[in-house]
């Protein structure tokens, strides 16, 4: 170790040594497990192609043209996407999508890493009854939970307004308080699957690694940091992506509770997607926010990959 | 680890992108309805007809059909009609799927708004001039006149009614409140609304009635925005659009006025207001007791609610200044014929529509679904003898007071959004009354032409 130590200064950065996956492995044998590789891809691609990426390429051609329900006008150029900018609902959409972003998704990810802590110890059964739990709203799925929530925030009749002494008050209808619903109820919806994930990464962690911290006189703090965090770091990756594309994508809630109301207060660029797609038929100005949100969530999927920095 | 993180992007990216595209398809402009390829539809043989149903009154689901297709079949074997229901939640997004996609139904069964408002003025529809030939002489003028455009008729309309409002009887009643409308004409005047609302305000809280609000005024979601429109519109006796029809009018003396004592109404807690509440959150309210009146009142909404209701739902026409209102057209509900390019289906759909629509016996069965009146004034009373007949009375004394459609204005689908959120603003902000109807109508006309 200490000869390393020393050696490395002298000779540079010590490079990586590679080993290739088919190293020891015969030509013939590289072709087959190859081929191989590529039947099992091809079914999968197939379909990511024809759903995904081939969409993707006519949802950026046609925003650029004038497409109603009549068909296509004519090539409008640049036109959507000026338009798009001078739009006030746009403008709302983008504030209240960023404001969903910003705080549902370090508030999912901080929640589920804190809770999967607590319960990731536990012994079997009331662990799997935890994770049954938080991953019911999961399972039931967002319309479900959204008819619960709007009887329980109904102005008139809902259980909130009952306990709360304020009957009348509409929750959802108010432009201050809608949004913060909306995320509310986002949260508990999103909470599921990353506290899933973080049991198990927790689960995985090295033992003999958090031992022999622990004999170093390592606090329970240091531990978290030093050797859980690192370890756990792709899962928060993952949930991290998950959860800001979630987020950015939030629709259902939407249509279902404030359909962009009071006065545009809840207005997502998602909704606003739909709403002008399929209320007001313009196909060309709902392709070009279409677009614009992709951009902007390959922008915040970079800068998380870029902070966390991690294979 | 480059790749990796291109990869990545890009598959955030068009996890995204893939949603916004759902919205295209074969976007040409073509006919719209590609669906041209069924085996049989030329030299007299089997033709297959799709009519998409939105569900006016009865037409929930496509067993309502089943008889009168099943009639039409009796004398035409060859052509087999396939029923998809739809509603107004998301009717729209399957009809705009199905056009931008090539898949347009041969038959809509709607009213002019879609008909012809959006769906003719985008050259998608066929011409049925000749069904009006035909069969279209003991139709009303007003009828008519919407189920065209530029002259050309896209529309074949079967039944039409009022929109109109309801009340509890009974709180009304206990809070002495009937003395303010006429119960024969099923009429208020402005002052008589505001003394009655006021009544059960004063009722509820003394625990007179067990109301928890007067009325509500929804402003939730744009489907019933007729109730609200018709309120506003009736109050002051103006229109929502100017006479020539080239501008919205929601900013006129009259209708700002009627706006200024709607807000003062909801100050004063004789009216309350809902942003988060859409019609049919304001129907349940009704039914449930919770608010003393619905402004979204017809048959088909009293054959829904009326089971759930522990009071006489008491259909009344919406009030105004001079005591004669004037209310907006349920309808009239018909059909039209998406331009599919296959001109089989095209003669077949029209025999189908002339069917269901001329034919006393098949046309009688169908308005009776609809739970509304014939267009042809030859009919007569259809429902007479039947044992519903006593209830159905007060929606044909609304038919009375029809008054203009004005629902195929340019912008009218623009103008529907604008709509809640001016309410939206004026009856839950406070804002000046005159500088949110301006704001609105210059909005709403920048689309009008």
């Amino acid at each position: 170790m200490a000869q390393t130590s020393a050696a490395a200064p002298a000779q540079g950065k010590p490079k990586k040594q590679k080993q290739s996956p088919y190293s020891g492995m015969s030509k013939a044998l590289i072709r087959r497990e190859t081929i191989s590789a590529y039947c099992f891809l091809i079914p999968s691609l197939i379909f990511f192609v024809t759903f995904v990426v081939v969409p993707m390429f006519i949802c950026v051609f046609y925003s650029f043209t004038e497409y109603g329900l009549g068909g296509v006008k004519g090539f409008a150029g640049l036109e959507n996407y000026v338009k798009l900018f001078q739009d006030p609902i746009f403008h709302k959409g983008f504030l209240n999508t960023v404001l969903i972003v910003v705080v549902a998704v370090p508030t999912v990810t901080a929640f589920s890493l804190w809770v999967s802590s607590a319960i990731y110890k536990m012994h079997a059964i009331p662990r799997s009854f935890f994770r049954c739990v938080f991953y019911l709203p999961v399972v039931t799925g967002s319309v479900a939970i959204t008819v619960v929530w709007k009887w329980i925030l109904d102005p008139y009749n809902g259980i909130l307004n009952q306990v709360a002494g304020t009957s009348g008050f509409d929750w959802l209808g108010n432009q201050k308080t809608a949004i913060w619903f909306i995320i509310l109820i986002l949260f508990t919806t999103s909470i599921g699957q990353p506290i899933v994930l973080y049991v198990a990464a927790l689960g995985n962690v090295d033992q003999s690694l958090i031992e022999a911290a622990q004999v170093d006189g390592a606090t329970k703090l240091q531990v978290f940091w030093k050797i859980k965090w690192p370890q756990i770091m792709p899962t928060t990756l993952y949930v991290l992506v998950i959860t800001t594309i979630n987020s950015f994508q939030c629709f259902a809630l939407i249509q279902l509770l404030t359909k962009g109301g009071p006065m545009n207060s809840t207005m997502t660029i998602m909704y606003q997607v739909y709403d002008t797609a399929y209320r007001l038929n313009d196909l060309g100005y709902a392709n070009a926010i279409g677009v614009i949100l992709a951009i902007i969530i390959a922008i915040f999927s970079a800068i998380q990959f870029k902070v966390v920095k991690t294979d | 680890m480059k790749k990796k993180r291109i990869l990545a992007l890009m598959l955030a990216a068009s996890m995204s992108l893939g949603l916004a595209a759902c919205g295209g398809g074969g976007g040409s402009s073509e006919s719209p309805a590609g669906n041209s390829e069924t085996p049989g539809t030329s030299g007299g043989e089997a033709v297959e007809l799709q009519l998409w149903s939105f569900n006016i009154g009865g037409f929930t689901d496509s067993a309502a059909w089943d008889p009168i297709v099943a009639a039409f079949n009796e004398a035409n074997p060859d052509i087999k009609i396939t029923v998809t229901p739809i509603n107004y939640q998301d009717g729209d997004q399957k009809l705009t799927t199905a056009i931008s996609s090539n898949n347009a139904p041969d038959i809509i069964f709607e009213g002019p708004e879609r008909i012809v408002g959006n769906y003719a003025r985008n050259d998608l529809m066929v011409d049925l001039s000749d069904l009006w030939t035909a069969g279209g002489s003991d139709i009303p003028e007003g009828i008519s006149s919407v189920s065209q455009l530029d002259g050309t008729y896209y529309m074949y309309p079967l039944s039409v009614a009022a929109h109109c409002m309801a009340i509890n009887y009974e709180a009304f009643e206990a809070a002495d409140a009937l003395q303010y409308l006429d119960q024969d004409t099923r009429t208020w005047t402005t002052d008589n609304f505001v003394k009655a609302m006021e009544a059960i305000r004063d009722a509820a809280a003394a625990g007179t009635i067990n109301i928890t609000v007067p009325g509500i005024i929804y402003c939730g979601a744009q489907g019933g925005d007729q109730g609200t429109r018709a309120l506003v519109n009736n109050l002051y006796s103006d229109y929502y659009v100017t006479e020539d029809g080239s501008s919205y009018n929601a900013n006129s003396a009259n209708n700002v006025k009627a706006l200024e004592l709607l807000q003062g109404m909801v100050d004063e807690g004789t009216m309350g207001v809902s942003t988060s509440y859409a019609a049919a959150d304001e129907l349940q309210a009704f039914a449930n007791g919770t608010c003393a009146m619905t402004f979204c009142w017809n048959y088909s909404n009293y054959s829904q609610y009326a089971a759930q209701t522990q009071f006489t739902p008491f259909a009344m026409a919406f009030p105004s200044d001079d005591g004669v209102p004037e209310l907006e057209m349920a309808g009239p509900y018909g059909f039209g014929v998406f331009d599919n390019g296959d001109q089989a289906k095209i003669d077949a759909a029209k025999k189908f529509i002339q069917f269901v629509c001329d034919d006393q016996a098949a046309g009688t069965e169908a308005v009776k679904t609809t739970g509304f009146f014939p267009v042809h004034s030859d009919w007569g009373d259809v429902y007479e003898g039947d044992a519903d007949a006593e209830l159905r009375a007060p929606f044909a004394l609304m038919s009375d007071y029809l008054g203009r459609y004005y629902n195929l204005t340019g912008g009218w689908t623009e103008q529907r959004a604008l709509w809640w959120p001016m309410l939206a603003e004026i009856l839950t902000t406070g804002a000046d009354v005159q500088t949110a109807a301006d704001s609105f109508v210059e909005q709403a006309n920048a689309n009008i032409a």
